[in-house]
């Protein structure tokens, strides 16, 4: 267990490097930050001294190592634009990120897959056409328009909800459920067509020929099967949504990483830009790491392979 | 069901609501401040925030006047030397008074500080001296009468404080002298201010004041209709009839420092996009695109009424703005007379290079544009692209004959130097001149005008020089000016300035 653990640990340290490599080697070529920081009133003699004082005057291998030795001391710079340290920037705001990924996803399971299992178990009937057509609004429909149309309606309108901002939990509600949307649809067709799949099968028609309640087969037999695959696919659902709230962040003001993310790459503000790469790849590789060790016990093939 | 939900909300909602404190000023930016060290970014919006805490050496007015800050007045005592008087009595918000010391150290490290984007200003910095205990003195490297604007750029920090504490808690927990005192922010988020009772100007008018960042327009604007923020700085054009149709606010506009304009390329024989030599090298041709574009028209139909039709490049409140220039009619005929006359009956054809997410609706802008000049024969393709690739691979490298971009400084100085000047690597001259623009009359003219102490004479410098490179050389198609524009809950009086900063101070309950 010991050396599964090590290798796994030692793994997940070289995805983060990878990443973080990565990521250096995309953002040194696309342009010079001293520029673009620079405002237009400085002449190029005060560009060089800002550029200097940003180390960005050394040679690209040099940055590079000092990057990983800082790196490896926790230390991810300071920001250019906000002359903070980058990683307490990224993670001062990780809780609002989180705050609202969770909270998306619990809107979603608890709404999508109660949906999907009605849509399948009534296949073919009204309700189930009414919950696939709108299913399908949830996926197309963009989040941009969908937040605007909450603010308008909720806000404006009846004035019930805060528009914007991150406070108490009724500045949640909008923002969760506009990021929830899609990845309900999702869940409520994921569902549907893995338990229809698994209702079609013989052990579920054997169950049934036995005479077991209705109840029992649909529940013990089809059900639990057909959850399976959907655990995977809401666990990368969560990776998904972490990284791409960036459009409901901006939508509702909420204080999250993804939008200062976004500003820092229009700005080129490379050591933001890293600490983010680098706190996600942590994380994605963290809660790998978890589940792999969970697997580990629950399937002793896994241990060894 | 849905109105019973709803019922509930409004309760949750009336509770949250009846804990906010009545007398809050709450005020919607697009961003927020980067920093609150107020020495570092030179952007609107983070010095907007920071003047709330920190007091300017000097100001500009919303008519573009140098005013006392700090400093109650000044005086040249020779082309090299600058007194500046100190306002006595001031106190930091920690209690301890504010000294000379205090002044000179703060001009000295905005100009000196490796990081500050204060020295563009300052360039010509040399020392400041507290000489006594009401009297700062500012050297400078050579002869500059923009000194005492220039020291707009300067907001004084507490010497001992931020050398006892360093830089790093200072930004995190700034003391100044300003109208607010700082409570509480998240970088780029927001910012949690209570009033300054001491204040020497006087005692703001509202207690608490909350400056936050709603980065969507439509939000902005939804947040204000629906009560949650007071006002709201930024509004996109195509919000702008939702606030006039409103009961409960009004929208304050005025012609921005932001001029929008078309640069031609008028040096070079062979250009990019182009199959024959290039027509713009013929004056007569630029004077036709003048000509051809008619601005109250894309005011109207693109930006809704929030852009001003440009008479020159300077704004109306830019040192050097000349009154009486007027910007050249729209005359289809004229247009297509003198094309006529410059050998181009048929017309041609060429790219217009535009980005289409850095200015507002400027791909539209574009659209139009080429629309324009195609009802006059200029067959016009147009390139939109994002900001990401216009800059780097169009406009700061030579990879265009016709672009739209924009302009924004309060110091002609600079903007006559960064953009009018001819290209000069080593001066740090015409780093802005997109396409090479070079008029050596031109060059001499600005060299002497930014050496004028009288503001009178040097403004009328500044004047001639944007009429000459206007009327004579076309060197640039202004376009309009992006007007700045506040949404403002109705019950509140407020009035936009042009150089786009907003402060809480200038807000009042209308009676």
């Amino acid at each position: 267990m010991t050396t599964f653990l090590l290798r796994r640990t030692a793994q997940a340290l070289f995805t983060v490097w990878v990443v973080a490599t990565l990521v250096f080697g995309l953002l040194h070529v696309a342009g010079d930050p001293a520029q673009i920081l620079a405002p237009p009133d400085m002449n190029q003699i005060q560009v060089q001294e800002l550029r200097e004082a940003l180390g960005l005057d050394e040679p690209i291998w040099v940055q590079y190592g000092l990057f990983l030795g800082n790196l490896l001391q926790g230390d991810l710079g300071i920001s250019y634009y906000n002359g903070r340290p980058a990683l307490e920037l990224v993670l001062e705001r990780l809780p609002a990120t989180f705050e609202l990924v969770l909270s998306a996803l619990g809107i979603a399971l608890v709404a999508g897959v109660p949906l999907g299992i009605l849509a399948a178990l009534s296949a073919g009937s009204r309700l189930d056409r009414a919950l696939r057509f709108v299913s399908v609004i949830g996926i197309s429909a963009p989040t941009f328009w969908i937040g605007i149309m909450l603010i308008l309606v909720f806000s404006v309108e009846w004035g019930v909800l805060p528009s914007s901002g991150r406070g108490g939990p009724v500045n949640l509600v909008l923002p969760a459920v506009t990021l929830s949307l899609f990845s309900l649809a999702f869940f409520l067709r994921i569902v549907r067509s893995s338990f229809l799949e698994v209702l079609n099968q013989d052990f579920v028609r054997t169950a049934r020929a036995k005479g077991l309640p209705r109840g029992v087969v649909n529940v013990k037999h089809a059900l639990r099967n057909a959850l399976i695959p959907f655990v995977t696919i809401a666990g990368l659902q969560f990776g998904q949504l972490l990284t791409s709230s960036v459009v409901t962040e901006t939508i509702f003001a909420w204080p999250g990483m993804n939008r200062l993310v976004l500003q820092a790459m229009y700005r080129l503000d490379y050591p933001i830009i890293l600490a983010f790469a680098v706190v996600v790849a942590v994380t994605f590789a963290t809660i790998n790491l978890i589940v792999d060790v969970i697997y580990g016990f629950v399937d002793p093939r896994v241990r060894h392979a | 069901m849905i109105r019973r939900l709803a019922g509930l909300l409004a309760v949750v909602a009336l509770a949250v609501g009846a804990a906010q404190a009545q007398d809050e000023l709450v005020i919607a930016f697009q961003g927020g401040a980067a920093t609150l060290d107020p020495m570092m970014r030179n952007e609107t919006t983070t010095i907007s925030w920071q003047r709330h805490i920190f007091d300017n050496v000097t100001a500009f007015d919303r008519e573009g006047n140098v005013v006392p800050g700090i400093a109650t007045s000044w005086e040249n005592v020779d082309p090299t030397t600058w007194h500046f008087e100190i306002r006595q009595g001031v106190t930091f918000h920690d209690g301890t008074p504010m000294t000379a010391e205090d002044v000179a150290f703060s001009i000295d490290r905005a100009a000196t500080h490796p990081m500050s984007e204060m020295r563009g200003g300052l360039s010509t910095f040399e020392a400041a001296t507290a000489l006594d205990a009401d009297t700062v003195e500012v050297t400078t490297t050579a002869p500059d009468p923009l000194m005492p604007a220039n020291l707009d750029y300067v907001r004084v920090i507490p010497q001992a404080l931020i050398e006892e504490v360093g830089e790093e808690a200072f930004a995190e927990n700034p003391v100044g002298t300003g109208p607010y005192v700082f409570q509480d922010w998240l970088a780029e988020d927001y910012l949690q201010l209570e009033a300054n009772p001491d204040y020497w100007g006087g005692a703001p008018a509202y207690d608490d004041v909350r400056l936050t960042a709603i980065p969507n327009g439509a939000t902005r604007v939804a947040a204000l209709l629906s009560g949650e923020v007071d006002m709201a700085v930024t509004v996109l054009p195509q919000d702008v009839p939702r606030v006039e149709a409103a009961s409960d606010a009004y929208v304050s506009q005025v012609p921005g420092l932001r001029v929008i304009y078309l640069a031609l390329d008028d040096v070079r024989e062979d250009t990019p996009g182009m199959s024959e030599p290039n027509p713009f090298l013929d004056t007569r041709v630029r004077q036709a695109v003048f000509h051809a574009i008619d601005m109250d028209t894309i005011a109207d139909r693109i930006m809704s009424g929030a852009s001003t039709p440009a008479s020159q490049f300077l704004a109306p409140f830019n040192e050097g703005y000349v009154e009486d220039l007027e910007r050249p009619a729209y005359d289809p005929d004229r247009a297509r007379e003198l094309l006529a006359e410059a050998g181009y009956e048929d017309g041609f054809t060429v790219r217009l290079d535009a980005p289409n997410d850095r200015y507002l609706n400027d791909a539209l802008i574009a659209q139009a544009v080429g629309g324009q000049l195609g009802e006059v024969g200029i067959d016009v393709e147009v390139n939109a692209v994002p900001r990401a690739v216009f800059f780097p691979e169009h406009f700061n490298n030579g990879n265009s004959t016709m672009a739209i971009s924009g302009w924004a400084s309060n110091n002609t100085g600079a903007t006559l130097n960064g953009i009018f000047h001819c290209w000069d690597e080593d001066a740090g001259l015409g780093r802005f001149n997109p396409f090479w623009y070079c008029n050596e009359e031109v060059d001499a003219m600005i060299a002497e005008a930014i050496t004028i102490f009288d503001a009178d004479e040097r403004a009328a410098a500044f004047g001639e020089i944007i009429e000459k490179s206007q009327t004579e050389d076309v060197a640039y198609v202004p376009l309009h000016y992006q007007n700045q524009v506040v949404a403002v809950a109705e019950g509140l009086d407020f009035e936009a300035r042009g150089d786009g900063y907003v402060f809480a101070t200038d807000v009042t309950p209308a009676d």
